[in-house]
């Protein structure tokens, strides 16, 4: 194993899952530990600081928060070590949660193994990994029409037109590569972008009143 | 342009979020902003009622304090959702989020009203006594909301005893509590020099009594409360085993078949996806009623694919609302679009679907060759008629781009009944 490799946490209470993971991770990576409850993956976290924690969304223990739970606990660890959830649920409240407590990211469990790879990279990179799904995610919690685009870039409950443009483009299956050649810019501009709009999923409230239009549609 | 369509909110169910008093977003007990969710008007205005009712009469104080004490605190959208149909819910647990904060304030308010008690006593022993009933009175009304304050707390607790951090908060508000009363009650009783009367002794003990049923009271109610929760949370209970049974019953039987077909990689792809549709419909969705919903509708017609071609497609499904008269003309198309990338195009497949008051707009893109539209043969019904024709007719648009590495994309957009698309 050479030193540059990725340090990884794998955090999920199917054993099965666990293993099917580290063998489709190539030398790049080096998984250091696993865990299968909220409890062992903080303790975990804070013994081996890896520079990657794959994180469940649904895990046992603690106080029912799953991964949220397990990424507030490890909150002082935040700058060294990222987050990326990895969800067999693709439900909004699940994945959103998660992101909001400070995830990089989140992948379905379906991607194969040279996509998690990439997504692993560009986590642990700093980058966020948006899944076509978490694009509509954002669009649906920030709303797609012409009146919902932020006038100035402070704005937390708005993106911007730009970003509103990137997120469609993401949620109809474009790459970060595909996007930034329609787009006619440059990978690191759609990257900064994608930030831009996870730290707007973070910090802003307006996840909780489509919550509220969901289930007023719903009942 | 024409003006904006008819909303399709007449569609949909008129429904009302349960009446709870949700914790964030409140400034007193949570009435306002649970009665804001409750009726779908802006909290603001409720309040400006809430106040103009209080200063004329004060029906409002009045009906404020009665809605603080009857209706439970909680989260006005997590009721609704646990009040919905079993069958229409998902099966996988919510996570629970929001952190336990203890409740700091009313210990502080606690406290400050026993320091005041003890201050009091101590000025009463150095004989220097104003308004010798009005604090006492004051002392037993702020004991008895103290103690009241807990059916506020009642989900916070249940909370914090389940992550085994179960702080014998309820007791200390409930001794504070008892004790405020006790100090009030005797306060008011033994007034001045006290000439030791019987009668007065008579009525020390019933306000004694009074003061302790009235601290006693909100565990009863919360008691009676908590049992009426218990009943419903184990028969829904009782149904969701019955689904998950159910559940069980067809992961079983599909791996009968696969079993069966094992030498057919196609058709065991074909099962374990369907299979992978089903179980994860259960679990993570909220289902909608029947024809609610054009999301739904949607996932519906990708699922028909999938079956059809054995090919998985990454679908995502922004915004909803109920379907009207151009949505079956959208589907169909949208089907016709996603057969048509799944038999000429290459994986991976994605469809994205944006639903908007004004219109629907579909994206099927494939990573194949593509096609050239002023190419393909008129003969060829296929795109030209059952996708093109058809969002055409109803004043939708409707192309097809190409673009080497970046795949074939076909887009259609669609306005709702009776609008166009600008």
């Amino acid at each position: 194993m050479d030193d540059d490799a990725i340090t990884v946490v794998l955090v999920d209470d199917h054993r099965m899952f666990r293993a099917g993971v580290r063998a489709s991770l190539d030398d790049a990576f080096d998984v250091v530990g696993e865990a299968e409850d909220v409890e062992g993956a903080v303790r975990a976290v804070h013994e081996l600081r890896p520079s990657v924690v794959l994180l469940d969304v649904h895990l046992p223990g603690g106080c029912g928060g799953g991964g949220a739970e397990v990424i507030a606990g490890c909150a002082d660890l935040l700058d060294e070590t990222r987050f990326l959830a990895l969800s067999v649920s693709d439900a909004a409240d699940d994945v959103v949660s998660v992101i909001r407590a400070g995830a990089r990211g989140y992948v379905t469990k379906a991607i194969t193994g040279p996509e998690l790879g990439d997504a692993i990279k560009q986590v642990a990179g700093g980058d966020a990994v948006f899944s076509p799904r978490l694009a509509g995610f954002v669009l649906d919690a920030f709303g797609t029409g012409a009146g919902d685009v932020a006038v100035t870039d402070d704005e937390l409950d708005r993106l911007s037109a730009r970003e509103q443009e990137v997120m469609r483009l993401i949620a109809r299956g474009f790459s970060y590569r595909e996007v930034a050649s329609a787009l006619f810019i440059s990978i690191k501009t759609v990257e900064t972008h994608v930030s831009a709009v996870l730290r707007k999923l973070q910090l802003s409230s307006r996840h909780e009143l489509t919550r509220w239009a969901a289930a007023r549609h719903l009942l | 342009m024409s003006t904006s369509p008819p909303a399709p909110a007449s569609a949909e169910p008129t429904a009302r979020l349960p009446l709870r008093r949700p914790r964030r977003g409140r400034v007193l007990g949570g009435v306002c902003a649970g009665l804001a969710a409750h009726l779908g008007q802006p909290v603001g205005i409720v309040r400006l009622v809430m106040v103009f009712a209080t200063l004329v009469g004060g029906a409002g104080a009045v009906l404020y304090v009665w809605l603080w004490i009857t209706v439970p605190a909680g989260d006005p959208v997590g009721a609704a959702l646990d009040q919905r149909a079993v069958a229409m819910s998902r099966l996988a647990p919510r996570l629970r989020t929001g952190a336990a904060d203890l409740p700091v304030a009313e210990i502080a308010v606690g406290l400050v009203l026993v320091i005041g008690a003890g201050l009091m006593i101590a000025q009463r022993q150095g004989h220097s006594l104003d308004a010798n009933w009005l604090l006492p009175a004051l002392l037993l009304l702020a004991g008895v909301a103290l103690a009241w304050s807990q059916l506020d707390a009642v989900q916070r607790e249940q909370w914090l005893m389940r992550t085994g951090g179960g702080t014998p908060v309820s007791i200390l508000r409930l001794a504070g509590g008892v004790l405020l009363v006790l100090v009030g009650v005797l306060l008011l009783v033994w007034q001045d020099a006290p000439p030791a009367s019987l009668l007065r002794s008579a009525a020390a003990t019933l306000a004694v009594l009074i003061g302790v049923a009235l601290a006693l009271a909100p565990w009863w109610l919360r008691l009676v409360r908590e049992l009426g929760d218990v009943r419903a949370a184990r028969e829904r209970e009782a149904e969701r085993a019955d689904i998950a049974a159910h559940l069980h019953d067809s992961v079983l039987q599909t791996l009968a078949l696969i079993r069966a077909q094992s030498s057919d990689p196609e058709a065991v792809a074909r099962l374990a996806r369907a299979q992978e549709r089903e179980l994860r419909g259960w679990l993570y969705e909220d289902r909608a009623a029947p024809g609610t919903s054009i999301a739904q509708a949607v996932r519906g017609v990708v699922g028909e694919v999938e079956d059809a071609a054995a090919e998985p497609i990454e679908a995502v499904v922004v915004g909803d609302r109920a379907p009207d008269a151009n949505t079956d003309a959208m589907l169909q198309a949208t089907r016709e679009a996603l057969l048509n990338a799944v038999r000429h195009g290459a994986a991976p497949i994605s469809l994205y679907v944006e639903v908007r008051p004004e219109a629907v707009e579909v994206f099927v893109r494939d990573h194949g060759q593509g096609f050239d539209l002023a190419a393909v043969p008129a003969d060829r019904l296929g795109v030209r008629e059952s996708i093109i024709g058809r969002v055409r007719r109803r004043g939708g648009t409707a192309t097809v781009q190409n673009s080497g590495e970046r795949g074939t994309e076909v887009h259609l957009a669609l306005p709702a009944a009776g609008g166009e698309v600008g």
